[in-house]
């Protein structure tokens, strides 16, 4: 195998299996991430919910990326991943761009996203939405871990892709407006952040429409504001134990009598 | 391989370059169990207990009901919850009803005392000692003398009576909130370095604490939310409160 | 006498033969009927709505990716104004519709009062074979289905599940295997709260029923066209329609769609 390594796989899997301490666990596989199509556009979603298995990590993280300013992408799968995928092919169609001395291409960003993630065998586990508008027009992508791609009027990924598919399946037409792809995308986020556990929080949202400049909504829908707690937990001053008290100077203090002629 | 006894000795474990020590076969095994979520949280006072849970039941990334009570009024003053599998849950609860009903027919309808609610719930739990209830179980209500009473058990029997005790998916995120705010650890009265003393706290100021209990482990926890139901053991009966939590 | 330690305590050969130690190599599990499902059904869904319950399933019998027999009923009426749906293992919801017909029989027979107070409730049904499906997955020999049963109970909508391992749960919406996913949260637009249901009619019930069976036709590939939708109505009783099909489904955008990414053609 050319350029990688993979001379480590089977003792790594061996050892895996025979210790039981688990490896590090990666961040984030749930999510709800939409994308819809409009007459001259695109729109993308998601949720802000980041887990470590039942376990709420983040509850505002941002799960939309900018690849270059009309290119967005939505992120599921291991956290580290969709966010070193995406900076990486970023910086790549920048460069790029500035070679070829034309506006950076979704295709561009999708072409080079899949020959890394194959590249990869999977184990980059970056599943994303790619979105965006160029020259050719606006444009869908879906892009999976091991480096397949899929074009669409409308694409949902993650765990909360379900949801997310039935509502787009019941409410999406063709030659939407605008406004109509915002509200299907939201309305499909929320599919996921109600009906998925490893969805929730707020909707995340960018509309590219073509000609113009990317408007990237962060918390565009927040139907999930905690309520005031029932009371206050501020300590009285002192119910800390102070078990030892130590002061080390950090720096010596000279003093000396300076005479002024 | 024979010994002297004439016992066949297993034969030596496999050499590690053998097939099955790298990679096992993939087990199609029917597993009896599963996770249905939900946390609940049991605390005494002086002359009251709250039994508390959440309403929502879950398998895996899936949210199956945002109404299923799991903390039951059954009678003589005594509130159950099991909390993990929800089959054995409802089988274990089933059970006790069942046994009480049998204890009120053969001792002339006289009340069931919680400690001895507890004892046989011990024996419910050990009998299934080797295929156990696959549950996290907290009974409250009022002992002999009228205070306060909070008993837990693990899956299968072991039991103790305590002040206070969160199981199920969030036990670990409330309980240690619950041994700072209820039994004071980790406080110091100002400026005397001693232990803050532990006193009872009111009815008010418990259901104050299990509410904001349950809405931290709903913002925390992915199995909790939907709604809360707290049942409140007095002299006077048992009493019932319910409020919504995020559905998210 | 024997003095070998070994034999000490043991049925003596003499007696009853030669000791079999066989018992002491058996697997951990003494006997295991444990099977995998076989023909199968996909989802059964349905819904509470202000009158009654409606209840929905396709009448496809996978045969693993098999497109195996493509006319099984999976709705069940037992009684007046119970439905019951199932899915998972054809073979084992055919001996369940068993157990439900001896359950009626045995009701009925040699009972006046079968037609009126003694009439089996949705909530009988229920408890019977939640009890059913939790003894067997205590024998570890579980019946491999999910159920779910609908009716009316003392002029109220009735709606509860229970599977293969005796799980129990009830919702105003409720649907089993992929249509948890993807029928569940639609059903859930319309009907989410218990305080919902009065504010539903049959119609808009109805309507959402059909949008999610087409939902599932689109994206669930174990699911055929063809399905049953049973309607148990307080006032109209058991309205049973055996004959529907997906209709209205969008595909006119499809032929747009061209290759993965780069391609024109």
């Amino acid at each position: 195998m050319a350029g990688l390594s993979f001379d480590n796989y089977q003792r790594n899997a061996f050892l895996a299996s025979k210790t039981h301490s688990n490896l590090p666990k990666a961040t984030s596989t749930g999510t709800t991430i939409v994308g819809v199509k409009f007459h001259n556009g695109v729109v993308i979603a998601a949720d802000t919910r980041s887990t470590q298995g039942p376990i709420v990590a983040d509850k505002n993280c941002a799960k939309l990326h900018r690849i270059s300013p009309r290119i967005w992408c939505a992120g599921a799968g291991t956290a580290a991943d969709t966010e070193a995928v995406t900076q990486l092919i970023g910086s790549n169609v920048e460069l790029h761009s500035l070679y070829a001395k034309r506006q950076p291409r979704v295709v561009t960003a999708l072409q080079m996203l899949k020959q890394h993630l194959f590249k990869y065998q999977g184990h980059i586990g970056a599943y994303l939405i790619v979105a965006g508008t160029d020259p050719t027009g606006a444009h869908l992508f879906s892009v999976q871990a091991h480096g397949s791609t899929d074009v669409g009027f409308y694409l949902s990924l993650g765990s909360g892709s379900l949801a997310a598919m039935a509502v787009l399946e019941s409410n999406w037409k063709e030659d939407l407006s605008k406004e109509e792809a915002i509200k299907l995308a939201s309305d499909a986020i929320q599919a996921g952040i109600w009906n998925d556990l490893g969805s929730g929080s707020n909707v995340d949202l960018c509309v590219m429409e073509t000609g113009k400049d990317a408007e990237y909504l962060r918390n565009y829908i927040t139907p999930n504001v905690r309520e005031a707690k029932q009371k206050s937990y501020k300590f009285e001053r002192g119910t800390t134990a102070v078990l030892k008290e130590k002061i080390i100077d950090i720096c010596e203090v000279e003093e000396e009598q300076v005479l002024v002629v | 391989m024979k010994s002297c006894s004439g016992k066949t000795v297993p034969p030596p474990p496999l050499p590690l370059e053998h097939p099955s020590a790298m990679s096992q076969p993939i087990e199609h095994q029917f597993n009896p169990y599963s996770d249905n979520g939900g946390t609940i949280l049991g605390i005494a006072g002086e002359d009251f207990a709250v039994l508390a849970g959440d309403t929502r039941h879950t398998t895996d990334y899936s949210i199956n009901s945002r109404s299923e009570s799991k903390v039951f009024d059954v009678g003589d003053g005594i509130v159950i919850s099991a909390n993990g599998f929800a089959a054995d849950s409802t089988a274990l609860v089933k059970r006790f009803r069942n046994s009480l009903k049998w204890y009120h027919f053969n001792e002339n309808e006289k009340r069931l005392s919680l400690s001895a609610a507890a004892r046989n719930i011990q024996h419910l739990l050990y009998g299934k000692r080797f295929f156990p209830y696959y549950v996290h179980t907290i009974i409250a209500g009022l002992d002999e003398e009228g205070k306060g009473a909070v008993y837990s058990f693990d899956p299968v029997g072991s039991y103790e009576r305590e002040q206070c005790r969160a199981g199920g998916a969030a036990a670990s995120l409330i309980m240690p909130f619950l041994d700072n705010q209820v039994n004071f650890k980790n406080q110091y009265v100002p400026g005397t370095g001693e232990k803050r003393p532990i006193t009872y706290l009111s009815v008010e100021e418990v259901v104050k604490l299990v509410r904001d209990s349950f809405t931290s482990a709903t913002e925390r926890h992915i199995h909790v939310g939907d709604g809360l139901e707290i049942l409140i053991v007095t002299k006077d009966g048992v009493r019932r409160e319910y409020h919504e939590l995020k559905r998210d | 006498m024997n003095h070998d330690p070994y034999s000490w305590g043991r049925p003596s050969d003499e007696t009853y033969g030669q000791y079999s130690d066989a018992i002491a190599h058996a697997p951990s599990f003494p006997k295991m009927n444990t099977q995998q499902p076989i023909v199968t059904g996909t989802s059964v869904i349905s819904m509470k709505y202000n009158n009654g319950v409606i209840i929905a399933a396709d009448h496809l019998g996978s045969y693993g990716s098999l497109l195996r027999f493509t006319d099984i009923e999976r709705l069940f009426p037992v009684g007046k104004n119970t439905v019951v749906g199932i899915s998972g293992d054809i073979s084992d919801m055919q001996h369940i519709e068993a157990l439900l017909e001896e359950l009626e029989t045995e009701n009925n027979y040699d009972n006046s009062h079968a037609d009126d107070e003694e009439s089996l409730q949705p909530s009988y049904v229920f408890e019977y074979l939640a009890t059913v499906m939790y003894q067997r997955r205590s024998k570890m020999n579980p019946l491999w289905n999910a159920l779910i049963v609908a009716g009316v109970e003392d002029s109220k909508p009735f709606l509860k599940y229970v599977n293969l391992l005796g799980v129990t749960y009830s919702s105003p919406t409720l649907a089993t295997g992929f249509g948890a996913h993807l029928a569940v949260p639609l059903l859930r637009r319309v009907v989410d709260r218990e305080s919902d249901v009065e504010k539903t009619d049959m119609q808009t019930a109805t309507d959402t029923i059909l949008q999610a069976m087409k939902v599932l036709y689109y994206r669930d590939a174990r699911s055929s066209r063809k399905f049953s939708m049973a309607i148990i109505d307080n006032d109209q009783g058991l309205v049973f329609n055996k004959e529907l099909e997906v209709e209205n489904m969008k595909w006119n955008f499809a032929k747009d769609i061209k290759g993965y990414g780069t391609q024109k053609v």
